[in-house]
């Protein structure tokens, strides 16, 4: 596709095309007499029979389709972009986070920021970080771009709340170290791919 | 290689520049004999991909990277090293070129570790770049993996397992700086870089992290606490010291839960200019919280009214200079600034002998010249770009330095050839001997030979201390040599009889081949004495201008009303090169500037830059807008800076006094000297920079003074009272101490007397530290 399409910012001469409709009602008699053949219809009747019957099949069979939300909740899928979760290395059980900045830097809402410093080991440590959900479009940019599968998109949903800041605490996304078994591989963004056996490749250390 | 380096650049130096001609991938290039060809292609645009090349060093030839092919010749050419000869055709870039660099690349990429992630160089690293470009998407080649400690040398960090062993860092640690603290230590596979001066922990090891291609020499404070993209650079000039060196402040918010700016760190255009320890650590002095205080403005203002003196300190930009200059016009006020007042002086006198208002050298001609000469500065303390371009001009041309001074340091041993010891006090006779020494030869009008011949020689060198064997040898030293540089210092200017002291150097400078640099004494010192009439005598109500005062303005937050400090304030200095630099604003500030007060007072600017262009063209400046001056380094290292101040003819005055009969500093005397890097209220205030406030002396003084290392004393100078604990330095001599008065806050500008006192010692603890 050449980019001339885009670059044509002459939106003054574009090809508009009128739509056919009816001619529109003159006088008072016309209009009333339009809304009496738009209302009273054999239809009507056909719609009110359907919620009559649903009626009767949930009062007497049982069959109701209602989810009562908040005490039921329907399964979301596993592809569906929620709240974040920062993921725990399941060996050690210290968070997968190495602080790269990669996630910061790809966020297209500009909602993610880190703080990182020079720890006693001499390695890198992430102090502090936050999203701000209420900039966040649920991209998935960060789940995508994370080298090391930490923060991936959970299936949290429900992100009313008094302060968008309840949810973008570091700890309160981090998997809680008690429930590190229950701790599951995101299947959604950023995840392995089925397939990634097949692609890994012998690494050429010869010894 | 490097002899027959030398020999060329020297025959290019001593002879006629011949112009040569080559043709570079087809283009036709004119140049000069003597540059090699990878300087010729720069210089045309072409490139040339390097690892290790240097500009400011010689070249090192590690990296193999920079080959060409030269039409005629066997093999490949190290385009960094080979001086190009006239009609050579040369391509940069043939498959074959291609497959060595690649090589070179897959070699370099052997065990580097895969920590881009977390690597602080990552998004500026050479390594990152260069292994994309030759397209190498694999490590191919394998040995066996080392177990390499990051070591903590305290200001700068360094990770052995990513070091390419590029040597950058340690040239620039033996030809730039000086400190010679990094090694090479070879070893094929093995080899690693040493710093074997670990316990001195040298802040200009600052430089040799900033020149590393990849992320094995990083500065600790900076270290993973922010990626390098997320900095924004903003292009300034250091104001510690009156080199007024290149820098960018590289500012992000502070964290996340404190959303204010700070600087992260500080780079340079490290492949043409360098930056002290001071320069690269020496930043958070901003006065920060800062609101604006309406009560204290009014105040201040009241104080103006009443006040008929302003003290200044000398590091400030050129603009509120004016300003200061314009109030005295308007209202009669007396400006005081005890840092810049003898230069003026000095400056003037100077300039009655030679008829022009500036000296003629500059730092480029000091790293050129053949022989250098340091007169009355401990200046590895003074000035260390002074200090560098010296080490550069000994390492790069082999250049003889001669330090007269009366302590030896042995921090500059190294660069140093010949050290003349002369007796404190006796300045003006040193001077004398060394103006008769160097003038022996040469034609002179008739009234300054007689002034030469009148000088009582045997008296001069006895009472100073100078043999003249020393000079004789010194004079020996500069035959058949081309580029003279003499270098004056802060001892000279505060000096009683400084005013024939500066005459006498006006013949040198007219008479002889030495460029004469008059060190600036404080940041802006050269600014001040060309913008400002300064006054003497301190009338009885004053203002302080970051000095003392009845009523303080303060960028230290000292003060009564808070002044944005150099990092918070755009304007402009003129440095030790006689060029007007830039600087910017790197953190905002919340407060009043001295324009806002001068607002108030009949004066009528917007900005404090609107100053700019009013600077006086009569002394030199030039008329350009503020927004209008560049700030930067040319591919090819020409430095666009501001502008270059033209050098005014003044009114000749060039009647000699006699010398004086030398003045006596037997016993004990301290020197008025702050300790490396270190230079004003304003390093002072930063905390990486290490700050020795101590009274340091020798064995012998020591001895003298009947004290111990470790005493508590106390002593006055120039009404000034310290309290300091005593170090003894075993590697000084004498019963010279040496004090710094940085850490005096506000009354550490007032340094107009002569920078040795007698000292009169009072203990008040014995060893306090034992």
């Amino acid at each position: 596709m050449s980019l001339n399409k885009f670059k044509d910012r002459n939106v003054g001469v574009q090809n508009y095309t009128l739509i056919e409709h009816e001619a529109f009602p003159q006088t008072g008699g016309e209009k009333f007499a339009r809304v009496l053949k738009r209302t009273i219809k054999g239809e009507l009747f056909v719609g009110l029979w359907v919620t009559m019957r649903t009626m009767i099949l949930a009062l007497f069979n049982g069959e109701i389709h209602t989810v009562k939300y908040p005490f039921e909740k329907l399964p979301i899928s596993p592809r569906y972009r929620a709240i974040h979760d920062m993921l725990r290395l399941l060996e050690s059980g210290h968070y997968r986070c190495i602080g790269c900045g990669l996630c910061e830097k790809i966020c297209i809402a500009d909602c993610i920021k880190m703080d990182t410093k020079y720890d006693e080991n001499q390695r890198k440590e992430v102090t502090e970080y936050t999203i701000n959900f209420g900039r966040c479009i649920f991209c998935g940019y960060c789940a995508e771009v994370c080298p090391e599968l930490a923060i991936v998109h959970g299936g949290r949903y429900e992100t009313a709340s008094q302060q968008r800041a309840s949810f973008s605490i570091f700890d309160d996304m981090l998997t809680p170290i008690d429930a590190l078994k229950e701790q599951k591989e995101y299947p959604g963004f950023g995840a392995v791919s089925p397939n990634a056996d097949d692609n890994i490749k012998k690494t050429p250390l010869a010894y | 290689m490097y002899e027959m380096l030398l020999y060329f650049n020297g025959g290019a130096m001593m002879s006629k520049i011949k112009n040569i001609t080559v043709t570079i991938d087809g283009k036709t290039c004119h140049s000069e004999f003597g540059k090699t060809i990878l300087q010729i292609a720069r210089e045309n645009d072409i490139y040339i991909p390097t690892m290790c090349y240097l500009t400011k060093v010689m070249s090192i030839a590690s990296c193999r990277m920079c080959v060409v092919d030269v039409e005629g010749v066997d093999g490949m050419i190290l385009s960094c090293q080979e001086p190009a000869t006239d009609g050579i055709v040369i391509s940069t870039n043939t498959p074959e070129i291609y497959k060595q660099r690649q090589s070179i690349m897959k070699l370099y990429d052997v065990n580097h570790p895969l920590e881009c992630g977390v690597c602080d160089k990552s998004g500026e690293c050479d390594l990152q770049n260069k292994t994309l470009e030759f397209d190498v998407a694999q490590q191919n080649f394998t040995a066996k993996d080392q177990n390499r400690k990051v070591q903590n040398w305290g200001h700068v960090s360094y990770d052995p397992a990513l070091c390419i062993m590029c040597e950058k860092c340690v040239r620039v640690s033996t030809e730039i700086t000086g400190d010679e603290a990094l090694q090479v230590k070879f070893g094929g596979y093995n080899s690693t870089i040493l710093n074997v001066k670990q316990d001195k922990n040298y802040a200009s090891l600052g430089e040799a992290a900033a020149v590393c291609p990849v992320g094995a020499l990083v500065d600790t404070s900076f270290k993973y606490t922010s990626n390098a993209w997320e900095l924004t650079k903003i292009p300034a000039t250091c104001s510690h010291c009156s080199s007024g060196c290149e820098l960018n402040y590289e500012v992000k918010q502070d964290s996340i839960l404190n959303s204010e700016e700070k600087i992260y760190r500080v780079t340079n255009t490290y492949e043409f200019s360098s930056l002290c320890g001071a320069g690269r650590f020496g930043y958070d002095f901003e006065n920060k919280d800062v609101t604006k205080d309406t009560d204290e403005f009014k105040k201040a203002v009241e104080a103006f009214k009443v006040a008929d003196t302003i003290r200044f300190s000398a590091v400030i930009t050129n603009e509120e200079a004016l300003i200061l200059q314009r109030l005295k016009e308007k209202l009669n006020y007396k400006l005081i600034c005890d840092e810049a007042k003898g230069y003026q002086d000095f400056l003037k006198a100077f300039g009655e002998v030679t008829g022009k208002n500036l000296y003629s050298a500059n730092l480029k001609t000091i790293s050129d010249s053949r022989a250098i000469i340091v007169l009355g500065s401990k200046i590895n303390n003074d000035n260390p770009m002074v200090k560098y371009h010296i080490t550069m001009a000994s390492k790069h041309n082999q250049s003889r330095v001669a330090y007269m001074h009366t302590i030896e340091d042995t921090e500059i041993q190294n660069i140093v050839t010949q050290f003349i010891k002369y007796e404190v006090g006796s300045e003006e006779g040193v001077v004398a001997l060394l103006a008769d020494r160097l003038l022996k030869d040469i034609e002179l009008p008739v009234k300054k030979r007689e002034f030469l011949d009148s000088l009582d020689i045997g008296y001069l060198s006895a009472e100073s201390n100078i043999g003249e064997e020393e000079l004789d040898a010194l004079a020996k030293s500069l035959i058949k040599k081309r580029g003279f540089s003499l270098i004056v210092g802060e001892d000279l200017y505060s000096h009683p009889r400084a005013k024939n002291i500066a005459k006498i150097l006006g013949l040198i400078e007219t008479y002889t081949d030495f460029n004469i640099l008059l060190t600036p004494p404080s940041t802006n010192a050269l600014g001040v004495s060309l913008i400002c009439d300064l006054d003497k005598e301190a009338g009885n109500y004053t203002i302080g201008y970051n000095s003392t005062g009845d009523y303080i303005l303060s960028a230290t937050g000292d003060g009564n009303l808070d002044m944005p400090s150099f990092n918070q304030q755009e304007g402009t200095i003129t440095t030790i090169d006689k060029r007007v630099v830039v600087t910017n604003v790197a953190l905002p500030y919340g407060g009043y500037t001295l324009n806002d007060l001068a607002n108030i007072c009949w004066l009528n600017h917007e900005y404090t830059i609107d100053y700019t262009k009013e600077l006086p063209t009569s002394k030199g400046f030039s008329a350009v807008e503020f927004d209008l001056l560049p700030n930067e380094f040319s591919i090819t290292g020409k430095e666009n800076r501001g502008y270059l101040l033209t050098s005014i003819k003044v009114v000749k005055d060039t009647s000699l006094d006699e010398v004086e009969d030398l003045p006596d500093y037997d016993g004990l005397v301290v020197y008025r000297c702050n300790s490396v890097e270190q230079f004003s209220q304003f390093t002072s205030k930063t905390t990486q920079l290490k700050e020795d406030n101590n009274l340091v002396g020798s064995p012998v003084f020591a001895t003298v003074a009947k004290i111990k290392d470790g005493d508590r004393v106390k002593f006055i100078v120039n009404d000034i009272e310290y309290n300091r604990v005593f170090k003894i330095d075993t590697s000084m001599k004498g019963t010279i101490a040496i004090n710094p008065t940085n850490d005096m806050g506000l009354s550490s500008t007032l340094v107009s007397s002569y920078r040795y006192s007698k000292l009169k010692l009072e203990i008040q603890n014995k060893n306090v530290s034992s």
